[in-house]
């Protein structure tokens, strides 16, 4: 399957002149942030790495930074007396062979970051493990159920800025930094994946269409596929008291009330994880969580009709129903 | 990959041979002779309903081409016309005109005339886009053979997933939300379609004014609905200002339809449709019980 995944990471469903195209419009898209980039490191005399990665690092305290190489870490920064700057949210079920790298990642997004992991139903000591990467960890014996884990996460997440993740494949904190960055700098309330889900082709997945849907409901096309339920995200203390903790369990809920607030939702650099997924996609087209899926969007329009109408704001455009004795 | 590629052409190419303006036979695959296709069973009936407002360039042509089917009656809704519509339609024999001075608003001619006919088959067509005769009797033919709801089958015209509009994603959404995702985008907000004498009854002629929310009325009643054939109406299709470009108003129309079908929908099966959240622990999160459990 060697061919298969390089060509996902490149050029997937793209023709040649496609991908080319494709790939002119990424260049032209980075190449000024790259620029600023170099600029600013330049003017701190800090030559950097000469790796790309380390220049989206941060650059105050990273040499001094609590969490950069400690090896046994006891707890999160607020033992120094200040609220974290950001806090990290993974729902972890069963997923003890990958957690501890999860969270090695997530430590290194921010200077002062600390790491929530909500652990649910696990027996394969998950929680340990979390335990020892250096998380703060709230264990339920019982599974919760899809993205509860966020809701719960965000009720004691004490940062600026809510990163969510998941706990079964590792995004590297140089992936995880533009989140809280768009955030913190850029102030956007709600940052998303700029990722839509495989969709050049003509048939595309019940939920993939489902996110497209929503976000055409809530007249905000421009978002794509773009959605909460992927991971990762990043969303503002202010999104989050908006939007309601107990939302955040129902990914298009949460997507529709931050709509609706109008906060200021943003695509930001995009994070494939269609492809870090695989074992998920390989589930079946009738399996319970798409139809799980399907039905919070459906929640989502429900709640969205509750607020604008059963029309949902949308014009009438003038229809003269009294001739055809509609409700 | 390329193996999915292969199946999709396969696929396409056989419904061409169905005959995309040229009537095949079903049962042949030949050419009909000319004269001789368009017949119905003689215990069933079949009218078209016709709705224009200004398309005095089209309309004479729009009913010559239904005069060639076996229709018993022509219902040509005129609403707010200002230009020589009406003169137009009054030139063919054989039709059926009601004209209203005021415009009635999207769809509702539809509706109206839908309202003035008895015939077992009902055949919806606009007037602004002439569409052969040999390419509307597949919609008879479907609804004559038992269908109840024979939508046109855009699919051919709409390509790739990631160029669909907005409209085409909420459409087809709603029908995959209803349990139809083999619908794909197709809907009875596009013509030319047919429904049967049971569908116009049971979803009440006037509900067509709201085409999505008649068709999930459908759905729902578990009426027979299917994509029979392919009329090209995406390329063909007049262009106008309000019915181009990203948020357009017709579009937005559009896009309120399917919601006001959503919440006719929710209204009888529960906010979720039918597709319920037993996973989720909301209680948990200090969230409510979640809809459509209990």
């Amino acid at each position: 399957m060697k061919p298969v995944r390089r060509k996902a990471a490149g050029s997937r469903g793209r023709g040649r002149a496609g991908a080319r195209k494709g790939r002119r419009l990424v260049q032209a898209r980075r190449k000024p942030r790259a620029a600023q980039r170099r600029i600013r490191v330049n003017r701190k005399g800090k030559p950097g790495k000469t790796d790309s990665k380390q220049s989206t690092a941060w650059k105050e305290n990273m040499q001094s930074s609590p969490v950069a190489d400690e090896e046994s870490y006891s707890g999160p920064p607020e033992g120094a007396g200040s609220p974290p700057v950001v806090s990290v949210i993974i729902p972890v079920m069963n997923e003890r062979r990958t957690i501890a790298a999860v969270i090695k990642e997530a430590r290194k997004v921010h200077p002062s970051t600390e790491v929530i992991v909500v652990v649910n139903g696990s027996t394969d000591g998950s929680a340990e493990a979390a335990r020892r990467a250096g998380a703060v960890v709230l264990e339920y014996d019982h599974a919760l159920g899809h993205d509860v884990g966020r809701s719960i996460g965000a009720m004691s997440a004490g940062g600026k800025v809510l990163l969510f993740i998941d706990g079964d494949f590792v995004i590297t904190a140089g992936e995880l930094r533009p989140y809280v960055r768009a955030v913190l700098e850029q102030k956007a309330d709600v940052a998303l994946n700029n990722y839509h889900g495989p969709r050049r082709r003509r048939q595309v997945h019940n939920v993939v269409l489902a996110k497209h849907a929503l976000n055409a409901m809530l007249g905000l096309p421009e978002l794509g596929g773009a959605s909460l339920t992927a991971v990762p995200h990043a969303i503002s203390r202010r999104a989050m008291t908006v939007i309601g903790t107990e939302a955040l369990a129902v990914p298009p809920l949460a997507q529709a009330k931050a709509a609706s607030a109008e906060l200021d939702i943003r695509l930001v650099d995009r994070v494939p994880v269609g492809i870090r997924n695989r074992k998920r996609q390989s589930r079946e087209r009738r399996s319970p969580l798409e139809r799980l899926v399907t039905g919070d969007h459906l929640e989502a329009a429900a709640w969205l009709i509750g607020q604008r109408g059963r029309r949902g704001g949308c014009t009438d455009l003038l229809r003269k129903r009294q001739h055809c004795e509609v409700r | 990959m390329k193996r999915r590629h292969a199946a999709g052409y396969l696929g396409r190419k056989k419904r061409k041979a169905g005959g995309r303006g040229r009537a095949r036979s079903s049962r042949t695959g030949r050419r009909r002779a000319a004269g001789t296709a368009y017949v119905l069973p003689e215990h069933q009936s079949a009218a078209a309903v016709v709705s224009v407002q200004n398309e005095e360039q089209t309309i004479g042509r729009v009913l010559q081409e239904l005069r060639k089917l076996p229709l018993c009656d022509i219902i040509t809704v005129i609403n707010g016309t200002t230009d020589g519509s009406l003169a137009a339609a009054l030139d063919v024999p054989g039709i059926t005109i009601v004209h209203m001075p005021e415009p009635l608003g999207h769809d509702v001619g539809r509706a109206v005339g839908a309202g003035m006919t008895d015939a077992d088959i009902v055949l919806f067509v606009d007037g602004d886009l002439p569409v052969p005769a040999s390419e509307l009797m597949p919609f008879l033919t479907a609804v004559s053979k038992g269908a109840d709801v024979a939508l046109n089958d855009i699919m051919p015209y709409l390509g790739r997933f990631d160029r669909w509009d907005d409209v085409s994603v909420i459409k087809a959404f709603v029908n995959t939300a209803l349990g139809r995702r083999s619908l794909r985008a197709n809907s009875l907000t596009s013509v030319p379609h047919a429904l049967s004498r049971k569908a116009l009854e049971t979803i009440g002629t006037g509900r067509l004014a709201v085409p999505p929310a008649a068709q999930a009325a459908a759905i729902l009643a578990g009426l027979k609905v299917t994509a029979c054939y392919s009329v090209d109406v995406i390329t063909r299709n007049r262009v106008r200002r309000t019915n181009t470009g990203r948020g357009n108003d017709v579009a937005r129309l559009i896009m309120g339809d399917h919601m006001e079908a959503l919440s006719n929908a929710m209204e009888q099966e529960g906010p979720r449709l039918g597709l319920p959240d037993l996973v989720r622990r909301r209680e948990a999160a200090g969230g409510d019980r979640p809809w459509g459990t209990g």
